[in-house]
């Protein structure tokens, strides 16, 4: 009895229950290809009025006012960077906020729960797959992209993906309190929607920060996304960066420690409360 | 005598007032069930502020700190009021895209609630169970409208309604009939295929990218003006912007109008047509309740 599979728990048991989660997840994406499709196309779409928006305002020098603010008349390349780190936040929000309410809603949040892992376990596997996959119809939208509008990078690539790394550490930690919260509030999608939208567009994912009223550029300096969204930015387009790479590299960093700290806490608290009330089978 | 009752009962004697009384029912129930979900009713308090406010805080980053930027796009567009340029078109975007996803999908939730064969047995002009719908949603629409207007004179410091008010409403009151006609459409097609996302981002998608909401129409290439000159939005956005904008009057946006009385025409008769050959499908194949 006790060399049965479950019940040897070990962190090579736990890994292989998160790759089992990860594919779970990975096989509901592939089952849907349509929904695959318009995850690169509905970026493009989106992306359509902006790029005409900054044509109706280009010289054929480029967007030379732009450039005042941001430090390059590539007015687009700036543009699709934030999409890109858009889709980050977009999964973070529709797929980590709905994960533990899509369980729910399927009717197999209760049987995973009684499984002998640990129940962080699940959104870990569940944020490797929205990594995998949003990185996949990412990389879509910007071969899209660059086939229409054309895309250029003048910087380095590699310390933009390591700025990446703090910076998806923290936006998923944050994804696992705001899962909690949505699980908790049920009916979400307005909430979801609009955190979603307000977040991306005071973090600057379409325009520079600078540009936004005297009493909204605290609120876009206090929330860390808007470093890496500058951060990656300044190493791969040259952009006029905020603050030093180094300091916002470093705001990165602890920001990372605080939304794993904050969103396991808040986890846990989500998961006793469900378990003192019993309301994990309801909806 | 029996016969007789049944022919004098309420249901039995169709007739304008009681076809009349149905589409009221129906727009009556829709309101019911709008109310019952506030989170609704905060969402289009919340989206036409929130929508613009990304193409407008990017259209001031490319006009530069001192404006310098705004040289093209005032030779561009006679205007230098981006603000009021953007707010037009993209209001108009999102009354289209409520008006798709509400009209358009009503009777496809109808059929997932379980109500759709029920309510097509009763003995009142299918049409209704739309037309009906499309009465609420269009008051609802009048008050996003209204509620963008308040919003941006607030916010914003910036009326929206200039010009003549006549006008705009003569170019409201055009445009919606071919919106409601594309919605018409829309949701017979969208019952057909039983899928509604995929087919709302393919339209939404078209306006969204070829109507100018947010550009003038002459930077695009010719091919995507041609797709432009189909589309009422098009010129709907067009002639709001001429008189809201440069003060435009009725005989300087007559092109415009031609083309929206045109559209105004034509696409609610197609939405019939397209509502009738759903109707016809439902009746010989028996798919309504399958979903």
């Amino acid at each position: 009895m006790t060399e049965t599979h479950l019940s040897r728990r070990s962190p090579r048991s736990h890994l292989r229950a998160v790759l089992a989660i990860a594919r779970k997840d990975w096989l509901h994406f592939v089952r849907y290809p349509l929904n695959a499709v318009f995850r690169v196309v509905q970026p493009i779409m989106f992306l359509t009025p902006i790029y005409f928006l900054g044509r109706s305002f280009a010289t054929p020098r480029g967007n030379t006012g732009f450039s005042a603010y941001a430090g390059t008349t590539d007015f687009m390349s700036f543009v699709l960077v934030g999409a890109l780190l858009s889709n980050y936040v977009s999964a973070v929000f529709w797929g980590m906020g709905f994960s533990l309410k899509t369980e729910m809603d399927s009717g197999v949040l209760e049987s995973n729960w009684l499984l002998p892992v640990p129940r962080p376990l699940f959104l870990i596997g569940q944020t490797m797959a929205s990594l995998a996959i949003t990185t996949l119809t990412g990389a879509g939208v910007l071969l899209l992209s660059w086939l229409l509008f054309g895309f250029r990078i003048t910087g380095n690539l590699l310390p933009a993906v390591l700025v990446l790394v703090p910076m998806l550490v923290a936006l998923y930690g944050f994804g696992f309190a705001f899962a909690g919260l949505v699980f908790l509030l049920r009916d979400a999608n307005t909430l979801v929607d609009v955190s979603d939208y307000l977040v991306s567009l005071l973090s600057g994912s379409q325009f520079p920060v600078q540009v936004l009223p005297r009493y909204l550029l605290p609120v876009a300096l206090a929330i860390p996304l808007t470093y890496g969204y500058d951060a990656v930015r300044g190493y791969l387009l040259g952009t006029r960066t905020l603050f030093p790479l180094d300091a916002e590299l470093a705001i990165l960093l602890v920001s990372m420690v605080l939304m794993v700290g904050l969103g396991y806490t808040i986890f846990r608290l989500v998961e006793r409360h469900c378990r003192q009330l019993g309301t994990i089978g309801k909806h | 005598m029996m016969v007789r009752r049944t022919q004098s009962s309420g249901l039995a004697r169709r007739s304008a007032a009681s076809h009349l009384a149905a589409l009221l029912a129906i727009a009556r129930k829709e309101w019911i069930i709008f109310r019952r979900y506030p989170s609704w009713v905060m969402a289009f308090v919340i989206w036409p502020l929130l929508y613009p406010v990304g193409y407008i805080f990017s259209a001031r980053a490319l006009g530069g700190p001192h404006g310098s930027g705004l040289t093209v796009f005032n030779r561009l567009t006679g205007t230098s009021d981006y603000l009021s340029y953007i707010v037009v078109g993209s209001t108009m975007y999102m009354w289209l895209n409520f008006t798709l996803w509400d009209v358009g999908l009503h009777l496809r939730n109808e059929q997932m609630r379980g109500t759709l064969e029920s309510n097509w047995l009763c003995p009142v002009w299918r049409i209704s169970i739309m037309l009906g719908s499309s009465i609420t949603k269009m008051l609802i629409g009048l008050f996003v409208l209204a509620v963008t207007f308040v919003e941006f004179r607030l916010v914003f410091g910036v009326s929206v309604v200039r010009g003549n008010p006549g006008l705009i409403a003569l170019i409201l009151l055009l445009v919606s009939a071919s919106i409601y006609g594309i919605g018409l459409a829309f949701g017979s097609l969208v019952l057909r295929f039983q899928e509604a996302n995929a087919l709302v981002f393919l339209v939404r998608g078209l306006f969204m990218g070829f109507c100018g909401i947010t550009y003038p129409l002459q930077i695009l290439p010719s091919w995507m003006q041609g797709v432009a000159a189909v589309l009422p939005l098009t010129y709907a956005i067009h002639s709001i912007r001429a008189v809201t904008l440069s003060g435009a009057s009725l005989a300087q946006i007559a092109p415009d109008l031609q083309w929206l009385a045109g559209f105004a025409l034509v696409l609610p008769m197609l939405g019939y047509l397209a509502f009738a050959a759903t109707e016809r499908r439902a009746r010989r194949t028996g798919s309504l309740g399958h979903y």
